[in-house]
């Protein structure tokens, strides 16, 4: 085995898993966050398209309700690898999937074919407009719940508008610079498809990992209040 | 009424895949069901990009839920390759010989939590000998163009089903796509009446 083949194939895998253990500086700085009366913060990538982003959605904005925390919801459009070959047969299956994961947090899917980007964009920029916190919290938790709970077919941009003079007011924006603010932290951070939670330097593919984004705000002392 | 088949496409470079290896095994303890096992190629020697980004939070993520779920998991040898191949097909002659969840355990774990270089018969031959296989059984398998075929016909296999990923089960036309879904297949099989009660 040759010195490149030695660190590419086990130094390098060995120190990543090593250093990923390391958890003492996360929590001292979230001993002082609090103490200076700070929230925890969960940032929440996610796509209106993304059928796995409803179940993040609706599943953490229940969980992070009770404490003391905020979900700060990033709406995207553009995600995936480039030029993935699988993203057709991923994008058939993830319906199959996010059922049952909906289905162990009580919700039921109601689509049944994937939706293309460009039919939910119209959502992701009048999120990305909403104020940052529990507004913008609610507006995607019941647009998430309408576009993949109750209805199935075209998307009809006119019962979403409905939902923003309820829960914004006013009327819905037109074009934001919000949705590629928010493109442009996931790239930077690495994070290469939706929808991920990102907790105090650790990020989970939030569908499948609501039960350990919690234990993460609860190593972290943001635990649930009574 | 005959035990439906389970087929589990497993991975030798998937960590996701060693997470799921001691439950997909158990399942025909628990469930009446006919486990086939299907060792495929790794997804970067069929042509697929996985990206750096990718495996770095693979590696991240599978440490966290192999804590969780009680698995040794970071001293790891990656088996990409050489490695890979030499286990697909040593995991085909256990199959023959009756030790194919013996084999894939040990050498699973060998390769994620003890660096084991499979790539080579000093990593690979003590364990063949651990699962109860014959190493010079095990060094003509490899040599093998039948299980060579099988290896090839199962990668093609899932290719079929059109998923590209693993761990998969598959039972019917139904998809279960990781190590944490097998709850998923779980509660179906319960559901269809086949739990050994």
């Amino acid at each position: 085995m040759t010195l490149r083949d030695r660190i590419g194939r086990r130094v390098i895998p060995r120190a990543l898993v090593a250093l990923s253990t390391v958890r003492w500086p996360r929590r001292a700085a979230a001993a002082v966050r609090r103490a200076l009366g700070g929230r925890a913060r969960v940032q929440l990538f996610v796509a209106f398209d993304d059928p796995y982003s409803a179940v993040a959605v609706l599943g953490l904005a229940d969980r992070v309700a009770g404490r003391r925390a905020v979900l700060a919801i990033e709406p995207v459009v553009e995600r995936g690898i480039p030029g993935d070959p699988a993203v057709d047969a991923k994008r058939r299956y993830a319906i199959v999937d996010a059922r049952r994961l909906a289905r162990r947090d009580g919700l039921e899917l109601a689509r049944t074919e994937p939706l293309a980007a460009d039919a939910t964009a119209f959502l992701a920029q009048w999120a990305a407009a909403a104020p940052q916190g529990a507004v913008r919290t609610a507006f995607c938790a019941a647009a998430m719940r309408r576009l993949w709970c109750a209805t199935d077919g075209p998307v009809q941009p006119h019962e979403y508008a409905a939902l923003w003079r309820e829960l914004v007011g006013g009327e819905p924006p037109g074009d934001s610079a919000g949705v590629r603010d928010g493109e442009r932290r996931m790239r930077r951070r690495r994070l290469y498809d939706t929808p991920v939670a990102v907790v105090h330097g650790q990020w989970f593919f939030a569908h499948e990992r609501l039960a350990q984004v919690e234990h993460r705000l609860d190593e972290l002392g943001w635990t649930v209040t009574a | 009424m005959s035990a439906p088949r389970v087929e589990f496409f497993f991975s030798f470079r998937s960590p996701y895949s060693y997470l799921a290896a001691p439950r997909a095994f158990a399942l025909p303890r628990h469930f009446d069901v006919e486990l086939v096992f299907r060792g495929v190629m790794p997804m970067a020697m069929r042509g697929q990009a996985v990206p750096l980004a990718k495996r770095l939070h693979t590696l991240r993520d599978t440490k966290r839920e192999a804590d969780r779920l009680g698995l040794p998991f970071g001293r790891v040898h990656d088996p990409i390759g050489a490695g890979a191949l030499r286990c697909l097909l040593v995991g085909e002659h256990a199959a023959d010989a009756g030790r194919v969840e013996a084999f894939v355990l040990e050498a699973s774990r060998a390769i994620w939590s003890r660096a084991a270089d499979v790539a080579c018969d000093g990593g690979l031959r003590p364990i063949c000998e651990r699962a109860g296989l014959r190493w010079e059984a095990c060094a003509a398998a490899l040599e093998d163009p039948v299980l060579r075929a099988r290896v090839d016909a199962n990668t093609q296999r899932l290719a079929d089903l059109r998923h590209w990923g693993v761990p998969v089960f598959a039972l019917g036309d139904e998809l279960f796509w990781g190590q944490d879904r097998i709850e998923d297949l779980e509660l179906t099989l319960r559901q269809a009446g086949r739990q050994i009660r």
